[in-house]
């Protein structure tokens, strides 16, 4: 037992320095306000969205319905976010080599592995699972112990399914693609295939609220049927029973504990065939390749190699774009049938005008799309590579955003010109979209840089863990939240009701001095910060 | 010629470089010795502006690394002890990265790629990721890439480790060739009996300061270099 403490702690460690200040100095707990503040954002959220559905369903007694509901819409959301991190966490890790040459069991190593994926997964649930108890509590008709255990013993068992669901898809991808030469991209393809089921599925969701108040009670019975914990947490709310519950802890250990041991038999087949290399035929020196080209296409070349070769980073930072490109598409094709549940949402302005449309899907395909925020600490130790060469930080930097930009522009230009085709949008607005399409994404490029700056991970043990578990990537996707939301209310609620060239106007120039102070800050700030860096 | 000026680096309250001064001229080999932990390394990142250092100087053909990081870095070329290359790229894209960031022509590169690779017997491999290699041939081509743009100074952080014999042997001559240029080479080491054969000067530090430094001949007498170094060791 105290070997597996010392390993769990070994392997913990490096990735929990988020929550970790090392000195009680004031750099520390200012480098811990900023996630926790976000954090705290992110779950009034969801707080807030919890008590609209309470408010609707509270008259008609049936609130463990919301409750029915928020496991099972967490759960999804922890596969879906569990699959994409499940491949690399669980495969191709540092310190394979280290931990397979201790005298350990090898189910040991693979626990291990599983229960780091657990430990997040249960932040992640915890950012909706704890706003939803609070809420419930204003909603609830009566409250006792029972409650506060029942909810206690959820939010520590609750990811154990989907970890488990993850874990399996993970596994068949990483097995699938590692019997290809192409490896990466196999996965990559397989991964983009996977998401965008998920979204075609999410298009038919559009009456999704109207649709669970109608059908409150039979919605409930039929999660409760596909999803146990989901209906076992409301049946335990609403009426507990000690032996329900200790059911429901064995199902989840016992499930976890089978996990393992199945992992177990094929997991380092898995794992050397990924390690496998292949080598290209044998190549005459005449035949290679050597030509020059400048500094900055230079390194822009060796970041795009970078990204097209991380199957995790090209999901993660074309989340936005696909949604994007998806969105593009549905609204082209479906504008003129548009159902009520855009309607309750958006004023009549904004449906009425394909162009303020358009600039709403431009912020979320740009602040969902944060590539940079991993860009610093996917160099790892490669960084000195960067520091002695003789070339100025700011070049570095700056090549950084322009490989973002080589991305992102294209797509979000495929998007533009999709809708430009279908509507009929002034030569004015069109000229100011296209311009937006580079500056908005451009504000989220530096926020990234900058953030990963400030909180680079330069040690970490495999690409999942910089682009889905760095405090920098938390708080780039949260603060990309945060920065959508203002930008949609200042065109619904503050420029709504001027003059559309006026509203794309304003927004450009606002952008163009965001980008400019942007600009400033990280060719003078960050500049600074990138030089301080070591490891 | 390369001046280290009362150079110190702090970690925290440790000084890990205390206070270091020494002269490397053209056309040395300059031998840089001290047992794990005595601060080679975190001099020599300093040398080539990789770290930042508290007090002191660093001085590249009279220039500070510290007021002229780009126009220092562009006469060097570093080695680093664990090589650290863009894994994900071919070979040859990795050099041809490095040489960009040099400005080497196109025709520069192509005749020491050409020379390097076939030297260190890579020719046929350069095609393949970087990834796929031995930590041998990734020093192969760390070397590679830092030989390719003709730096005035070499500067290299246990160069041989993972080398084979004949790689050492080439990579020896090579650095021969280098100062009959008037070329510095500066490298750290824990292999004495070549630096004792190899190197013209030899600096010894030990927890962060510099114990000695001077000519081989100085430094050793009558004695072996090993001999020397832990006699030094041995001393408080």
């Amino acid at each position: 037992m105290r070997k597996l403490y010392s390993l769990i702690r070994a392997c913990m460690t490096s990735d929990m320095n988020l929550f970790k200040i090392k000195q009680k100095n004031a750099t520390g707990i200012k480098k811990l306000f900023l996630p926790l503040f976000l954090s705290l954002a992110f779950m009034f959220a969801i707080w807030s969205n919890a008590h609209l559905i309470f408010e609707q369903l509270a008259p008609m007694h049936l609130q463990y319905v919301v409750l029915s509901l928020f496991v099972f819409g967490t759960s999804i959301m922890t596969i879906v976010e569990g699959v994409y991190k499940s491949g690399s966490l669980l495969f191709n890790c540092k310190d394979d080599q280290l931990l397979l040459s201790l005298p350990i069991k090898r189910s040991t190593v693979v626990f291990v592995r599983i229960f780091k994926f657990y430990v997040f997964e249960l932040l992640f649930n915890s950012l909706f699972m704890i706003p939803l108890i609070l809420a419930y509590l204003r909603w609830a008709e009566s409250i006792n112990w029972t409650f506060f255990l029942t909810s206690f013993v959820m939010i520590l068992l609750l990811p154990i399914i989907p970890i488990v669901i993850s874990c399996i898809i993970g596994a068949i991808i990483s097995s699938l693609s590692s019997r290809f030469k192409f490896k990466n991209f196999v996965q990559t393809v397989i991964a983009i295939i996977l998401l965008l089921a998920v979204l075609y599925i999410s298009f038919f969701m559009d009456t999704f609220y109207e649709y669970v108040v109608k059908h409150a009670t039979s919605i409930n019975d039929m999660l409760t049927k596909i999803y146990y914990p989901a209906g076992a947490y409301a049946n335990l709310v609403t009426n507990f029973n000690a032996k329900d519950l200790l059911i429901f802890i064995l199902i989840n250990i016992g499930l976890f504990v089978l996990m393992v041991l199945i992992l177990s038999k094929f997991y380092f087949r898995i794992n050397s065939r990924i390690k496998s290399v292949t080598t290209s035929k044998k190549t005459k020196i005449t035949d290679l390749k050597i030509k020059s080209s400048s500094v900055t296409k230079s390194l822009i070349k060796k970041e795009l190699n970078m990204f097209f070769k991380i199957p995790v980073f090209i999901i993660n930072a074309g989340f936005g774009l696909v949604i994007f490109l998806a969105g593009c598409i549905y609204l082209a094709i479906k504008y003129d049938s548009m159902t009520s549940f855009y309607i309750d949402f958006l004023p009549e302005q904004v449906l009425n005008n394909p162009a303020l449309l358009i600039l709403l899907l431009m912020f979320f395909a740009s602040f969902m799309t944060s590539i940079t925020n991993s860009l610093i600490s996917l160099e790892g130790r490669n960084i000195n590579i960067l520091k002695s060469l003789p070339i100025k930080t700011k070049t570095v930097l700056m090549s950084k955003i322009y490989a973002c930009l080589v991305i992102t522009t294209p797509m979000i230009l495929l998007g533009d010109i999709i809708l430009f085709i279908r509507f009929k949008v002034s030569f004015i607005s069109i000229i100011l979209l296209v311009l937006l399409s580079v500056l908005i994404p451009l504000v989220s490029h530096f926020v990234g840089l900058i953030i990963n700056l400030k909180f680079p991970n330069l040690t970490a043990e495999n690409p999942t863990e910089v682009v889905k578990q760095s405090p920098s990537s938390l708080i780039s996707v949260l603060l990309g939240m945060l920065l959508l939301l203002l930008n949609i209310m200042l065109i619904i609620k503050v420029l709504i009701n001027i003059n559309l060239t006026l509203i794309l106007v304003i927004v450009t120039l606002m952008y163009i001095v965001i980008d400019l102070i942007l600009y400033l800050y990280l060719n003078n700030k960050s500049v600074k910060d990138f030089n301080k860096l070591s490891v | 010629m390369i001046e280290i000026k009362n150079v110190t680096k702090k970690y925290g309250d440790k000084k890990a470089v205390d206070n270091v001064s020494f002269k490397v001229n053209d056309g040395d080999i300059f031998a840089f010795i001290g047992h794990n932990g005595a601060g080679k390394t975190t001099l020599i990142k300093a040398m080539v502006g990789i770290h930042d250092f508290d007090e002191g100087d660093i001085l590249i053909d009279g220039m500070s690394i510290k007021d002229n990081p780009v126009e220092c870095k562009r006469l060097m070329a570093y080695v680093p002890d664990n090589p650290e290359t863009y894994e994900h790229m071919k070979a040859i894209d990795y050099i041809n990265f490095i040489c960009d960031m040099y400005d080497v022509d196109t025709g520069t590169r192509e005749k020491n790629i050409k020379k390097y690779a076939k030297l260190f017997e890579m020719e046929d491999k350069l095609n393949d990721t970087i990834d796929s290699y031995s930590h041998g041939m990734k020093q192969k081509i760390v070397l590679i890439s830092a030989l390719a743009h003709n730096p005035k100074y070499l500067i290299m952080d246990e160069p041989f480790v993972g080398l084979d014999p004949k790689a050492v042997f080439d990579m020896k001559e090579i650095l021969n060739e280098m100062v009959k240029d008037k070329k510095v080479v500066f490298y750290s080491t824990h292999i004495l009996d070549v630096a004792e054969k190899l190197c013209s000067r030899v600096a010894i530090i030990k927890e962060g300061k510099l114990i000695k430094s001077g000519s081989m001949k100085e430094i050793k007498g009558d004695k072996s270099l090993e001999k020397v170094f832990m006699e030094l060791e041995e001393t408080k």
